[in-house]
């Protein structure tokens, strides 16, 4: 009975996922977009979590250069220590890092607001006050992490890469040019291609699953502290589930 | 102006609302009274379109609320104000941009003469000066007369409260009693309060109905209903 009310439970939370997603998308295609709300909601999620995706990146561009230093030394390879660090950091890291800490910052802050004026009666005030609340609410904060995880990505990449140079220059001793210069032509355009396709799908999930769990938030104080932890748990194994599959997906087609 | 015509509700095999009817005229101010859990809140929920019902119609000013689809009563609700028991501003903005709000949304008016009319609500509710102010700084009677203003500024022909002098000390409760009142008169509006303070609804309403177990056990002025039979209506009234 009770694997049987879980199965149902899942189905039906799916099935409203689906709904709520669908609301999403007729406001987009009918160009309800409240571009004001959206740029609000562009600086607070970018400004949450610019400065932890900084230091979360120049330490992993760091760790990488290090741990690249010895491993490299071990075969007199040392001077591959920048497209290790490039390559690593454009392809996979920096895409998970930034949507890691994105769903922990802004993921976190989006389903608690949302879960607070659920449980407040704010959401259906909204609607009270003949305003989609999907419109107001959801549709601005979606495209908002479409817009700000690319750009956290972007700065990652660069940030993470500035971590790996100074290692690789002042503690392996590499010449500063030669690094840039190793750097610059190791990327290709289907390192970043593989990197923003991550990216997005990243944004899409960890937006829809913040705001669709604020947004159906009960249950007082408790239930925001609850529903907002299940949407960073969610997040944060969707990610991490879903990069292993895009993962193999993209070696597959963009392998080489 | 408003006519419930054999509401049903249920909740996981609960009866809440059972064979509803109800009929509320033009400019007539209305508490619904009951102890919990006896689906006043919920009657509230179905008259502004925020529940469907299992069975039965609502008509407001001859509109079918059950038939309407979402968009068209998000365009149905901009004539009706509604006064949540939490008062649900917006946490995010002050008094006055939550005021403005549904005058930027529905109305073409200039910025200026949305403030001015923001102001002139707020002086109505006695807040003239506390515009600038968030909800989370403002007293829980404060927060009342804000929602109630904000419920009244689009010129709303029907006012639904929802417990309005829960949380509130005897004074609190009698003054914003005596504000529905004043302001529904004021602004003509079909007001219908659900309450179980038997002293302040009297104090705001032309009349009441008394709901048990989800039907109107009883209906009339405070006079009338005092003299009623039904061993529940005297119970409660007492």
């Amino acid at each position: 009975m009770f694997i049987l009310s879980v199965i149902r439970d899942t189905i039906a939370s799916i099935g409203r996922g689906a709904v709520f997603m669908g609301d999403v998308l007729v406001c987009l295609l009918k160009g309800r977009v409240r571009w004001g709300e959206v740029f609000k909601q562009v600086f607070e999620q970018g400004v949450r979590s610019l400065f932890i995706v900084i230091l979360v990146s120049l330490a992993s561009g760091a760790v990488l250069a290090m741990q690249g230093r010895v491993m490299m030394e071990r075969f007199g390879a040392k001077e591959f220590i920048a497209q290790l660090v490039a390559l690593s950091l454009i392809r996979e890291l920096s895409p998970i890092f930034t949507a890691l800490v994105f769903s922990g910052k802004s993921g976190a802050g989006m389903a608690a607001e949302l879960g607070t004026m659920s449980v407040n009666s704010q959401i259906q005030a909204t609607r009270t006050l003949g305003v989609d609340p999907v419109e107001f609410l959801i549709v601005p904060r979606i495209l908002a992490c479409l817009i700000v995880l690319p750009i956290l990505v972007v700065i990652s990449m660069i940030v993470g890469i500035f971590g790996g140079y100074l290692i690789g220059v002042h503690e392996a001793n590499i010449p500063s040019i030669y690094y840039i210069n190793q750097t610059i032509r190791c990327i290709s355009f289907v390192d970043f291609f593989t990197g923003f396709v991550k990216m997005f799908f990243f944004a899409t999930l960890i937006s829809w699953t913040c705001t669709y769990k604020g947004f159906f938030t009960s249950g007082g104080s408790m239930g925001v502290g609850r529903f907002t932890t299940q949407a960073v748990a969610m997040c944060y194994v969707g990610v991490i589930v879903s990069d292993t599959i895009l993962t193999k997906i993209i070696l597959t087609f963009w392998g080489n | 102006m408003i006519s419930v015509r054999g509401l049903s509700k249920s909740f996981g095999g609960q009866k809440v609302l059972d064979g509803l009817d109800l009929d509320v005229a033009r400019g007539e101010i209305l508490a619904v009274m009951g102890p919990s859990g006896t689906g006043k809140s919920v009657l509230l929920l179905h008259l502004i379109g925020l529940m469907a019902p299992d069975a039965g119609e609502i008509y407001i000013d001859g509109i079918n609320v059950t038939r309407l689809k979402e968009r068209e009563l998000l365009k149905f609700r901009r004539q009706v104000g509604y006064l949540f028991q939490d008062s649900a501003l917006y946490d995010f903005m002050t008094v006055e941009e939550n005021l403005s709000f549904p005058l930027k949304e529905h109305t073409r008016l200039k910025a200026n003469e949305i403030k001015a009319k923001v102001e002139a609500f707020l002086k109505m509710v006695d807040m003239a000066g506390a515009g600038s102010k968030y909800p989370s700084e403002l007293s829980g009677g404060m927060r009342k007369r804000a929602a109630l203003a904000r419920a009244l500024v689009l010129g709303s022909k029907v006012l639904l409260c929802d417990e309005p002098t829960s949380g509130l000390d005897p004074i609190r409760s009698r003054d914003i009693s005596m504000l529905i009142r004043d302001l529904s008169r004021q602004h003509g509006c079909t007001t219908v309060i659900t309450t179980h303070d038997v002293r302040n609804a009297f104090r705001s309403a032309d009349s009441a109905v008394v709901l048990c177990q989800g039907r109107a056990v009883g209906r009339g002025s405070e006079q009338a209903l005092r003299g009623l039979t039904d061993p529940f209506v005297k119970e409660f009234l007492e």
